[in-house]
């Protein structure tokens, strides 16, 4: 049951919340009307009825993207929704994040095994993104861990809920808010797609179907990280019986899309350095965090 | 035959090779066979030998082979689960080493083969008998006869003056080290009672010299541990490593990486968890055995992240992983005296990594050698989408670097996972750890990143080989020692359990009897295909079921392709876009040096302090020593030359593509 909601989560409402969120407060800023809700799923069963064009004959490039997609979905089942993860037992906050370790690896592969130069520069774009942005969600989760006393995302959740928020966990949420659009792939971080300089970065070779699952992913990947985010850090009424869970966690879910798509509209792209050097200033203020956290406070 | 006579006969099966290699060394084909089967007989005799002890517990020889009358040292075979673990390592590398010795060392025509397979033999035989042998007088000459026949092979491109130099360098430093030991074991000596090497005696007066002597105590500890750093590649006393591994024959950097800086690791095991009696002393060099793996782990991955040669980029990438095996070590030693399950959690982590590292390891480093093989160079500029034409290579090199950097259902995600756990478990306690483990994390990103190079540089991408490289795979013997190693990866990735629980008995048999080792499964729990930590206290802190997890994610790939397929679109085949315009590939070709050259920037500061630079041989010796000194060369390790910015706009290459000479 759990296990559906959450895959439901992340291949249907993800693409409402990633796609049709951003696209929509975009076009009211434009003074447009904006799309009809459905439109992310118009884009994708366009895609999905497309030729597939390939211009290197790899079983990475037919390997790749489901990879990616199974990922995030296998992602899911490890984060809690509102409601205890449905594969929680199974592996702890390491193992998730190593899951989305899988679907950049699988992302970056995809780009390197053509022989596209802007497919090179957007997977080399991609791992210097991931090489700085992974170390803040690990740290603010570990920040966690380390007053939880467990690596379990669940545990985790049940201590913010019971002990609420101390200056360490303070100080998580805001790295991970200062990340938050570099993990939902989002401006000013969506440096690796950069449409306009690399024409979608990895993707550029690739088209039709796989790319229908290359976005259907990001969406999910969206999905999941802020469910993660409001799950440990804003756990509060997740104590609450079934559907009234889930309906809080979908409303603070889509509070955090709705901020996410604001900042994208009204942001510029950053160039990579500039972005890495935020970064390191980001991770230093997550590792103060911990500091913090392994003193007691 | 059974017991300790299958270590003999082993051992008289590589001596038997030794001798039968030197005879048919004329025959290049033959003594390369003569050798893999001398190897091969050794494996199946340990491989039985592994099944007795594994499963049976300890084997110690009735009678000693030898005496060496002044010292009353005893040459007394004795195996136990942590000297067999190592054995198997070396027994099973070597025959793959071997194997893949047979087609490769045929390119080496300008050289005699008499001076490659019975020195390997030898080599092989060396570790083998140290590693059963608990004297250790007789130990450092093992360990010397390891030592020099290493030597000699890292020295095989006699005319290569970067090979003798790099042989230089190396034999000067492995003999530095082997002073510092004899050093400490002459401090010690003198206390024990009755005089003697052995190490049940040598621990009894370590113990009585604690109370009396206690900084003669710290000063052999420290010197045990910097002798076994120097052969671990630990830094900062393993700088010879990047220049002796490229070197060597590749089959041998395979060997020197997957088995022999492991004797640094066994001879750090030892020390602590057979000499040194558990104190405060544990959590001092502990502490600061954790640390010097993180600096390990950082800079050799980050340095590694820049080179260009496949080869040193692989050697650099070695000190990284012994680093996280050392980091696993110290927090396991630190926590010896208070916390007995951490300990053991972290040594266990420790050895689970070293098994594993050797496979991934030395399967790249064959997978490099493949590649050299075929295209006659290091250099990744000028390699490219070898997979097109050597799929099977391409494909273990693809496992070998999902396993290296840490995905989970390969080998290399279990032991990091258990590594960084016991640290953050340990961090609850003693908060250093937990910066210790998450600096292991991020490097395990940073790993990634640089084996990403490796096989996008060499493997993936445009095939750009000049026409006078032959267009197939490498020979069947070279294929199938690669794809041993592959699969090897594979099983420790899907059910480390198995491999764990010999691992944790190693290290539960190691400790000392009066240690409080917690049960098996309290630690790991019941099951065997998946891992609950927890103590008795905590029964579950930390999960990984590699079986379910990975059933889900294959079923959710297979949900993937169909709904790819829903659409029913037709697949074509269709040229590179370039935005519609027409370019030769040698003008848009992304060079490897520019590879994520804004974040190798970023930790620019990082490098001067810590430069690995190559230790200065003085030249009045080189040229007393008939080697051609190297003409002055920018650094070698992509640090100073002029290196353009091609994030944004790939920078067009110089020259042709594909391999110019």
């Amino acid at each position: 049951m759990t296990a559906v909601i959450n895959i439901a989560m992340a291949l249907l409402v993800a693409p409402l919340f990633g796609g049709w969120i951003r696209k929509y407060i975009r076009a009211r800023f434009h003074s447009r009307q904006g799309p009809p809700v459905l439109q992310p799923f118009y884009d994708i069963f366009k895609l999905l009825g497309k030729e597939d064009l390939r211009s290197t004959p790899s079983a990475i490039l037919d390997f790749g993207p489901p990879a990616v997609l199974a990922a995030m979905l296998t992602a899911a089942l490890l984060t809690p929704m509102g409601h205890p993860a449905p594969l929680g037992e199974y592996g702890d906050l390491i193992v998730f994040v190593h899951m989305i370790t899988i679907a950049v690896v699988a992302t970056i592969l995809v780009g390197l095994a053509t022989p596209s130069p802007f497919a090179a520069v957007g997977s080399a774009r991609e791992i210097m993104m991931h090489l700085v942005v992974e170390p803040t969600l690990i740290i603010a989760l570990v920040t966690v861990a380390v007053k939880a006393r467990s690596v379990m995302l669940g545990d985790m959740a049940d201590h913010v809920l019971m002990f609420g928020w101390t200056p360490s966990i303070v100080i998580s949420i805001l790295a991970l808010l200062a990340s938050l659009q570099a993990q939902m792939g989002k401006l000013p971080f969506d440096i690796a797609e950069a449409d306009q300089e690399v024409m979608g970065g990895p993707f550029v070779e690739i088209s039709g179907p796989p790319l229908a699952l290359f976005h259907w992913a990001q969406f999910a990947k969206q999905m999941v990280y802020t469910s993660l985010l409001v799950a440990i850090f804003f756990p509060w009424g997740a104590e609450q019986p079934f559907p009234i869970n889930l309906l809080i966690h979908l409303l603070k879910v889509f509070a955090v899309f709705v901020i996410s798509g604001l900042i994208d509209v009204l942001s510029p792209r950053i160039r990579i350095e500039q972005a890495m050097f935020y970064f390191v200033i980001v991770i230093a203020m997550a590792i103060a965090g911990l500091g913090l956290a392994v003193a007691g406070y | 035959m059974t017991g300790i006579d299958l270590l003999v006969a082993a051992l008289v099966a590589l001596l038997i090779g030794t001798l039968l290699t030197a005879v048919t060394a004329h025959s290049r084909t033959l003594c390369g066979y003569v050798a893999f089967a001398a190897m091969f007989a050794a494996t199946l005799f340990v491989v039985q030998l592994a099944f007795e002890v594994l499963l049976g517990g300890p084997i110690v020889a009735d009678e000693p082979l030898f005496t060496v009358p002044y010292f009353h040292a005893k040459l007394k075979f004795q195996v136990n689960e942590l000297s067999i673990i190592f054995m198997l390592i070396t027994v099973v590398l070597g025959s793959c080493a071997t194997l893949f010795s047979i087609r490769y060392m045929l390119v080496y025509t300008q050289y005699r083969l008499a001076r490659y397979y019975p020195i390997l033999l030898l080599f092989f035989a060396s570790i083998l008998a140290l590693l059963a042998t608990k004297n250790m007088l007789l130990f450092l000459g093992l360990w010397e006869i390891m030592a020099l026949t290493s030597w000699l092979l890292v020295a095989f491109e006699t005319e290569d003056p970067e090979a003798s130099q790099s042989a230089l360098i190396y034999f000067i430093v492995s003999h530095v080290a082997t002073g510092l030991m004899i050093f400490a074991l002459m401090i010690i000596y003198p206390y024990t009672e009755p005089h003697s090497f052995e190490l049940a005696d040598l621990r009894e007066g370590l113990r009585s010299m604690i109370e009396t002597q206690p900084g003669l105590v710290g000063l052999a500890v420290a010197l045990f541990v910097t002798a076994a750093a120097t052969k671990a590649g630990i830094l900062p006393f393993g700088f010879w490593l990047p220049h002796a591994h490229p070197v060597a024959p590749s089959p041998f950097s395979a060997v020197l990486s997957g088995c022999m800086v492991k004797m640094g690791v066994y001879r750090c095991l030892l020390v602590f968890m057979q000499l040194l009696p558990i104190s405060s002393f544990s959590v001092v060099s502990g502490t600061i055995v954790a640390v010097l793996g993180t600096i390990s782990i950082v800079v050799g991955t980050l340095t590694a992240m820049r080179q260009s040669d496949s080869k040193r980029l692989l050697a650099f990438s070695t000190i990284g992983q012994m680093g996280y095996i050392w980091l696993a070590i110290g927090v396991g030693v630190a926590f010896m005296p208070t916390n007995p399950y951490i300990s053991v959690l972290a040594l266990t982590a420790s050895l689970f990594h070293t098994i594993n590292h050797a496979g991934f390891k030395s399967l790249l480093f064959l997978n490099a050698g493949a590649a050299l093989y075929r295209t006659g160079t290091r250099d990744m500029e000028k390699a490219g989408g070898l997979i097109q034409i050597m799929p099977i290579t391409g494909a273990t090199a693809i496992i070998g670097a999902l396993s290296i950097s840490g995905v989970p259902g390969f080998s290399g995600f279990t032991s990091k996972w258990l590594i960084v756990e016991s640290s953050i478990v340990g961090g609850w306690h003693m908060p250093l750890m937990v910066f210790l483990g998450l600096i292991a994390i991020f490097v395990s990103a940073a790993t990634l990143a640089t084996l990403i190079k490796f096989i996008g540089g060499i493997f993936l991408g445009r095939l750009q080989v000049g026409p006078e490289v032959e267009r197939r795979e490498v020979p069947p013997t070279m294929v199938i020692a690669q794809v041993v190693l592959a699969l090897f990866c594979i099983i420790f990735g899907l059910l480390p359990m198995y491999a764990i629980r010999y691992m944790y008995t190693a290290v539960a048999g190691s400790l000392p009897p009066d240690f409080a080792t917690p049960s098996f499964s309290t630690m790991f729990g019941e099951s065997m295909f998946n891992m609950t930590l927890g103590t008795e206290a905590a029964p579950s802190t930390g999960a990984w079921d590699p079986i379910v997890i990975l059933l889900v994610f294959a079923g959710f790939v297979l949900l993937a392709v169909l709904i790819a397929r829903l659409g029913g679109g037709a697949r074509r085949t269709v040229p590179v876009w370039l935005c519609g315009e027409h370019h030769e590939f040698a003008e848009y070709r992304y060079p490897s040096h520019s590879f994520m050259r804004p974040f190798t920037r970023l930790v620019e500061w990082m490098y001067p302090p810590i430069g690995l630079k190559p230790l200065a041989v003085p030249r009045a010796l080189l040229i007393r020593l008939g080697i051609e000194p190297l003409p002055e060369s920018p650094p070698r390790d992509g640090g100073g030359g002029p290196v353009s910015d091609a994030d944004a706009t790939p920078e067009p290459s110089r020259e042709p593509a594909g391999v110019s000479e």
